[in-house]
């Protein structure tokens, strides 16, 4: 959920849960300064018959006038507010009144009174009504603004926001430049961007330091291998070795051979992900097919594979080398894992390249045969890099590259990007 | 013929030395740029064998120094980088050719072989073994002076073997030379050991000696001697 949506969401919460309490709290509040003022007033009319009475020695008129009932003598009742409802025929309803009851004495007639002033209250049901539609229309501007608020807040306040997150996306560990953060004025942001410009540059320190690693490691490895392998051969040429002997010499040569190539295929590996094949040429893909597989005329023609090729006219637009690299593994692939008197069946068109080949079911996991160091069949000699380092290549210029297994048939299938596509033209 | 070795790795330079002069030539060494550049003035060589990364300078330097002094050596390039980029440049520059870390001696041999035969000799040579000879640039074998009807890589083989007899060339290494790293190991095995079937019966046809001996199973050696 957006943000601006979570804050709109729990604003709107908070208004429905504010409505109700915002009613009865000004219900309460209101009444009673309703009820203060009519008690005032009656207060007031109680002073003025008491003035009147102790004057003129007769009751004023007086529109609060309820009532006037003799008192027993020295019987002194407290001055009370009463709330009561009266039935006021031309209404034709009950009215709420307040009522004050109060003692005075008339000196002419030497006669304590017992005096009720009423005064009309406001009806509860009409204020109730006007209340819910005052705090409703408040509600609604509140709600109204606070709408307005946040988006131009999320609009403004979060732009620098929104344009570092654009940024970041295109960031790769890759790219050489750092990024600049638009800065803000808000102090959280400030100091986001400070801690992302932190761990970008650790980041890329880290990754330039592992490149370089790797670099170095892939070649400083091949000089203790060349002289390895020289005195392996030095020690091969003595004649008196015994079978054991033999047997360890041949177990050292070979994973010597082993090694280095491993170290040449993840330098490629890292050249590959260091994008240092950079170049854009035309590649008839046709030709360069056509003379991959005349120069593993022998090995097709040893393993008396059928070949069987329908090539249409494709132009590539990738690096030489890696277009290379990346149709001799799929060809060598399909070659080597197949069967004696098997077959090899390429399919070239504007789209894909499709080659299918027989061979022993795999027991390595479809999802996992990308991966570096996978072999289909353990028992071969070969590194498991081939795929590992075609998947790079397809990575880099957006290909795709899919695998399906039908019983001992093998079909690999290349997905070029349309040749239009800008993808081609991108620098990497 | 007169090799410099310029190489960082002592051990490596002293295995390179060891191999080049039993193979009969003159083999000098030098383990930084500056006793290069020093001894390159000085003497003349027939072969230069350069390390491009060098303690205390660049190989490639040294081949520049060598072709701006018009100092008429072949230089072959041994480098841990395997780049193509890396080849084109310094044969650019002037290098003869290019072996990539790690290399068999025996392969550096017959680079070396084939380089110095291309300059002294413009490729007028002929290889001679016993009743064998090869004529390289015509790319003919003859046994007792009649012509061997090869095949490309029956070719490639014996060509090998004659330029490094007596020497032990392991299956790999042979896989290597004649089919670079495009090639996985187990299957190469079956075709140098159908090539070599092939080889021998047509010498023999001719009347020719079997000189190739299998050493234990790791590899072969073309030889007279026991």
């Amino acid at each position: 959920m957006k943000l601006i949506k979570k804050t709109n969401k729990y604003y709107l919460i908070f208004l429905v849960f504010l409505f109700p309490i915002m009613i009865g709290v000004d219900y309460y509040i209101i009444q009673f300064a309703v009820n203060y003022e009519v008690e005032d007033i009656l207060l007031h009319e109680q002073e003025r018959i008491n003035y009147h009475l102790a004057q003129n020695k007769t009751l004023p008129p007086s529109n609060y006038l309820m009532k006037t009932e003799p008192l027993k003598e020295n019987y002194n009742l407290v001055e009370v507010f009463r709330d009561t409802i009266i039935y006021e025929a031309y209404a034709d309803k009950n009215v709420p009144y307040r009522l004050y009851s109060f003692n005075a004495s008339n000196a002419s007639e030497g006669q304590q009174l017992r005096i009720t002033l009423k005064h009309v209250l406001l009806e509860i049901n009409e204020l109730i009504w006007w209340l819910f539609i005052a705090t409703s229309f408040i509600m609604l501007v509140l709600g109204i603004g606070f709408y307005f608020i946040n988006k131009r807040i999320y609009k403004w306040a979060w732009n620098p926001f929104f344009e570092n997150l654009s940024k970041l996306k295109n960031y790769g560990v890759t790219i050489e430049k750092p990024i600049h953060l638009k800065s803000s004025k808000i102090s959280e942001f400030e100091e986001l961007n400070q801690v992302v410009t932190t761990l970008m540059a650790q980041v890329r320190k880290d990754f330039q330091n592992l490149k370089e690693f790797n670099e170095n490691i892939s070649h400083e490895i091949q000089t203790p291998l060349t002289i390895i392998r020289n005195k392996v051969v030095l020690l091969l040429e003595s004649k008196n070795l015994d079978e054991k002997e033999l047997g360890l010499m041949q177990t050292i040569h070979q994973e010597t051979n082993k090694l280095s190539k491993i170290g040449k295929a993840l330098t490629l590996i890292s050249r590959i992900e260091n994008q240092e094949f950079k170049r854009l040429d035309s590649i008839d893909v046709r030709a360069m097919i056509t003379n991959i597989v005349s120069n593993m005329e022998e090995i097709i023609h040893f393993k008396e594979l059928r070949v069987d090729a329908k090539l249409d006219v494709m132009i590539l637009e990738c690096d030489h080398v890696l277009a290379d690299i990346l149709f001799t593994n799929l060809i060598k692939n399909a070659v080597q894992h197949n069967t004696q008197g098997g077959f090899v069946n390429m399919q070239l068109d504007r789209k894909k390249f499709v080659i299918s080949n027989n061979g022993e079911v795999p027991e390595v996991d479809m999802e996992r045969l990308f991966q570096r160091f996978q072999r289909g069949n353990p028992a071969k000699r070969s590194l498991g890099l081939g795929l590992a380092i075609s998947q790079k290549i397809c990575e880099i210029y957006g290909f795709r590259l899919a695998y399906e297994q039908n019983g001992k048939t093998h079909v690999f299938s290349l997905f070029f990007k349309g040749q239009d596509a800008d993808f081609l033209k991108q620098p990497m | 013929m007169k090799i410099l070795v310029i190489e960082d790795n002592m051990e490596l330079l002293r295995d390179i030395q060891m191999f080049l002069e039993e193979e009969g030539n003159i083999c000098e060494i030098a383990s930084d740029y500056k006793s290069a550049y020093d001894k390159i003035g000085f003497f003349p060589y027939d072969i230069l064998i350069v390390d491009i990364t060098l303690p205390d300078g660049n190989g490639l330097d040294i081949i520049k120094a060598v072709k701006k002094e018009n100092i008429d050596a072949g230089i072959i390039i041994i480098s841990a980088k395997n780049a193509l980029e890396d080849k084109i440049y310094g044969l650019e520059i002037g290098a003869d050719d290019y072996l990539t870390k790690p290399f068999y001696l025996t392969e550096l041999n017959a680079r070396m072989k084939a380089l110095y035969r291309r300059k002294v000799y413009q490729g007028n040579r002929e290889l001679f073994f016993n009743e064998i000879k090869i004529k390289p640039d015509s790319h003919e074998v003859f046994v007792q002076d009649r012509l061997l009807n090869l095949t490309k890589k029956e070719f490639d083989i014996i060509h090998f073997f004659v330029v490094n007899k007596h020497r032990l060339l392991t299956k790999e290494a042979i896989a290597e030379h004649l089919w670079g790293d495009h090639i996985e190991m187990a299957d190469s095995y079956k075709f140098i050991y159908t090539h070599l079937a092939n080889l021998r019966k047509k010498i023999a046809k001719l009347g020719g000696n079997n000189y190739v001996q299998s050493i234990y199973s790791v590899g072969y050696k073309f030889t007279d001697r026991e």
